[in-house]
Order: structure tokens, then C-alpha cells, then sequence
């Protein structure tokens, strides 16, 4: 397989520099325990190959799965349907991604229980299954993207301003944590698969920009969620 | 003499990563069974790559989180005593640069680029302004520990500039630019990075690494997000000359 190869490559291009910076540091500036550079080396080829593996798993699997969803959405019923199944995968690949319970165990942790982690996730995967949805709205209706890029991030700035500084922190952050390398691929798809089917709209002016305004939602919705308990 | 670890948490790791997997494997099933009615080997293909998808990013967040976590701790802790502060801007800049370079779903999204746009916006071009965007935040974010620069100052006038952009910038780079924003900050910018700025601000008395952490992934979030749409505005000026000249 031909693919096989190719991504091997790439993987490689991918870490190899990041492994050999480190290792360079480590014989010049740093001084790490031996044990923690074969810790390193060990961990930088489990990253290589899982990462083969996955950019592999990713183009026969999670890509085509993506976009025959995104492809049958338009196909089926209502809009209102529509929205409604993508607030439904936007809600649900969010409440699994890793990197969201990893930071809201942690905000629960650093704010003593104050800000809980189950309301923290909640909160986070109703932003971005509102707002991706929102996203397939807007491919429809043809709404530019950018007044509603516009119009989202200018709330949030102004929300910085009201909510409080810790929420804010956390806000900013779980925009970008929340879109993990497993949603990624899902999300982009659905958005290259539903503009493939519609007349009039290609995917790369109107099928990207869905991650983008998905994480919007989690922005607002933490510093509100700051603003009420605050 | 500490010890190897491998396998910690690997378990935990796994198990994470088949959470993820499930909502999307059912939701698939459901349009599968119900309205797609894909032939059958073409679905168990579907199937293997994500049973591979999952295999390989267990496999990935693993090795990152006993290689490179530490380690990253490790060089921050180191760099944040060395007497020539100034060494820790090509420092910043190059494991920025780095390790948005080995991101995995930065590739994905630069490969989509590139395949949407038939190849118009090659991926090599949005990888790199991605990491390019990343490094010189991380330069910004690791100064801004060294010399405590308040978080917000940084961070509102970022979005502000970002704002400014979308009116500037080529349409399809301002959807491009936001979901790469999205996709910077993944597995090895959030733990290696952030493990160096903690590692760094751990060596300075009075940072609290928790919020400089913090800090550090929303400015990695915000990076992309300018260099693309700042190379939109270079791809605008490039498609008006190629009009001009039709």
C-alpha cells in the first residue's frame, strides 16, 4: 500500500526534528537522567508509530465517515432535523474528547470544587454543539462567515471584560483544547461532505470554518457561566 | 535513579480515547443502518480505520505523555535559571515552531486545504504558517513568564488585531485560519509546550504556573489564527494581480 509509505514519511518529517531538537538540548544545555532521555526516546517512536497509525486510521476510516454523513445530512428531512443531529455530534464527540476532561478535572481541581467538572463539560459541549450547528445554519443559509466569526469573537471579548479573570483564563482555553485530534477530522469532514452536496457551494470557500465557530461556544459559555456564578 | 515509565496510565489513555470513539462509531451506525446503506465491505473498512485511528492515537497521547511531557517540564525547569534570559526567545521559538509542526491534526487540516482548494493553498504553506504563527506566540508567551507580562494584556489586543483581519483577509482564509486555530492547540502543543512554560514559570517565585499555563494554549489557539489570515491578505493581493492581469 502506497499510503502506508506516504505516511510514514510524514510522520516522520512530523517528529523527527522535535525528537532531535530535544535530543541536541539534552547535549548541550539541559542535563536530564539518562533514564528520562530512554524514557524520551521510547515515547518519541510510541509517538511516531501511534501517530502513523492514526493519520492512517483517519484516511480510510474517520474522513469518509465524516463525509458521508455530512453528504446524506442535506438529503434527510427538515432542516430543523439537520441541526439537530449535528447539536447532537457536536454535543456528543465533545462530552468523550479526552483533552475537555482533562481540563475541566483540572479547573475543578485549581478552583477547589467551586467551578464542578461535570457542569464544566456540559457547559462546553452544549457551546460547541450549538455553534456547530449554527455553522451548517449559516453553510445554508449562505450568511457570511465572517460577520458571524466577527459578531462571535467581539462577544467574547466584551463577556472578557464582565466575567471574572479566572473564568477567562479557562474560557480562552477550552476554545482550542476542546477540538481534539478526534474531532477534528469528524467535524471537518461533515463540513467538506455537507458543502460537496449542495449546489453553489464548494467545500474551501464554505466547508471549513466549522471548528472556528464551534469554538466560539465554549468561550462564551464558560465566561457566562463565570458571569452567573461570580 | 528515577525509573523508566512506559506504561502508566496507559490503560486510562486507551479507554479515553474508545470514549471519544463511541459517540461517532453509533452516530455512524445509525446513518449507516438507516439512510446511507453503504456496501458492506466499504463500512468495514470505515470500521478498521477507526479501530486503527484508535490504536494509533492511544498510542500517541501515550508516548507523548511519558516522552515528551517530562522532558518538556524538565528543559523548562532548566531554561528558566540559565543567566541569558534572551536565550529563551530562539528557544521559545523553535519548540513552538516544532511542535506545532508534529501536531497531527494541523496536518490533517492542511492536507483538507490543500485538497479542497486544488492544491491553490499547497499543505506545505498552511503547515507552516500555522508553525511559524505558533512559534512566534510561544516566543511572546515565554516572555511574557519571564517577565510577567499580565495575560490579558497580551491576549485582548491579540483578538482585537484578529478582528481587524477578518475585514482585511480573504474569505476562505478567515474560515481556514479559525479552525486552525482550533486544531494548534492538540496533544503535543497543549502537553509539551505547556509542560515547559509550567517548567519555567516553576523556577520564578512569583508566577503561578496553573494561570501562565493557562495562558500559554489560549495564545497558541490565537497564533494561527493571525499568520493564516495575514496570509490571506498576501493571497488576496496575489488573486487581484491575477485578475488584473486576465
Amino acid at each position: 500500500m502506497r499510503d502506508i509509505k506516504q505516511v510514514v514519511l510524514e510522520v516522520l518529517q512530523a517528529i523527527l526534528p522535535i525528537t532531535l531538537a530535544v535530543l541536541i538540548m539534552q547535549l548541550t544545555v539541559t542535563r536530564m537522567p539518562p533514564n528520562l532521555i530512554i524514557q524520551f526516546v521510547i515515547g518519541a517512536i510510541m509517538a511516531t508509530t501511534g501517530m502513523a497509525l492514526f493519520l492512517l486510521g483517519v484516511k480510510i476510516g474517520l474522513l469518509p465517515m465524516g463525509e458521508a454523513i455530512g453528504s446524506e445530512l442535506p438529503k434527510r428531512g427538515a432542516l430543523i432535523h439537520m441541526l439537530a443531529i449535528v447539536f447532537l455530534i457536536g454535543f456528543a464527540v465533545t462530552i468523550a474528547e479526552p483533552d475537555v476532561i482533562v481540563l475541566t478535572d483540572q479547573v475543578d481541581t485549581v478552583s477547589g470544587g467551586a467551578i464542578s467538572q461535570n457542569l464544566l463539560i456540559y457547559v462546553i459541549a452544549i457551546g460547541i454543539g450549538f455553534f456547530t450547528a449554527m455553522a451548517i445554519f449559516r453553510i445554508v443559509s449562505g450568511f457570511p462567515i465572517t460577520y458571524l466569526l466577527l459578531f462571535g469573537y467581539a462577544i467574547v471579548l466584551t463577556l472578557s471584560f464582565f466575567s471574572p479573570s479566572d473564568y477567562v483564563a479557562v474560557a480562552f482555553d477550552s476554545g482550542g483544547v476542546t477540538t481534539g485530534p478526534m474531532t477534528v477530522p469528524v467535524i471537518l469532514s461533515l463540513g467538506i461532505g455537507f458543502t460537496s452536496v449542495l449546489a453553489g457551494k464548494s467545500a474551501i470557500s464554505d466547508g471549513f470554518g466549522l471548528i472556528g465557530l464551534a469554538s466560539i461556544g465554549p468561550i462564551i459559555g464558560i465566561m457566562l457561566l463565570g458571569m452567573i456564578m461570580g | 535513579m528515577t525509573e523508566i515509565v512506559i506504561l502508566e496510565g496507559a490503560g486510562d489513555t486507551f479507554l479515553h480515547v474508545l470514549r471519544s470513539l463511541l459517540p461517532l462509531l453509533f452516530i455512524f451506525l445509525v446513518f449507516q443502518f438507516l439512510f446511507l446503506k453503504l456496501p458492506r465491505e466499504y463500512v468495514l473498512n470505515l470500521v478498521k480505520g477507526l479501530l486503527l485511528s484508535l490504536v494509533g492515537l492511544a498510542l500517541f497521547l501515550q508516548g507523548v505523555k511519558i516522552g515528551f511531557m517530562p522532558v518538556g517540564r524538565a528543559m523548562g525547569e532548566t531554561l528558566g535559571t540559565i543567566e541569558y534570559k534572551w536565550l529563551l526567545i530562539p528557544f521559545g521559538f523553535l519548540m513552538g515552531f516544532l511542535a506545532t509542526f508534529s501536531e497531527p491534526a494541523v496536518r490533517i487540516l492542511s492536507d483538507q486545504v490543500e485538497k479542497s482548494s486544488s492544491s491553490f493553498i499547497p499543505k506545505k504553506m498552511v503547515l507552516g504558517t500555522i508553525s511559524i504563527g505558533v512559534a512566534t506566540l510561544v516566543t511572546l508567551g515565554v516572555t511574557k513568564i519571564v517577565y510577567g507580562i499580565p495575560f490579558l494584556y497580551i491576549i485582548i489586543p491579540g483578538y482585537i488585531v484578529a478582528l481587524i483581519l477578518i475585514w482585511l483577509s480573504d474569505r476562505t482564509f478567515v474560515s481556514i485560519a479559525f479552525d486552525a486555530g482550533g486544531v494548534a492547540t492538540g496533544p503535543m502543543a497543549v502537553t509539551f509546550l505547556l509542560s515547559m512554560a509550567v517548567g519555567i514559570a516553576s523556577t520564578m517565585d512569583d508566577r503561578d504556573p496553573v494561570t501562565d499555563g493557562f495562558g500559554l494554549i489560549a495564545l497558541i489557539a490565537l497564533a494561527p489564527i493571525l499568520s493564516i489570515m495575514l496570509l490571506g491578505i498576501i493571497f488576496g493581493k496575489k488573486l487581484k494581480k491575477m485578475e488584473e492581469e486576465k
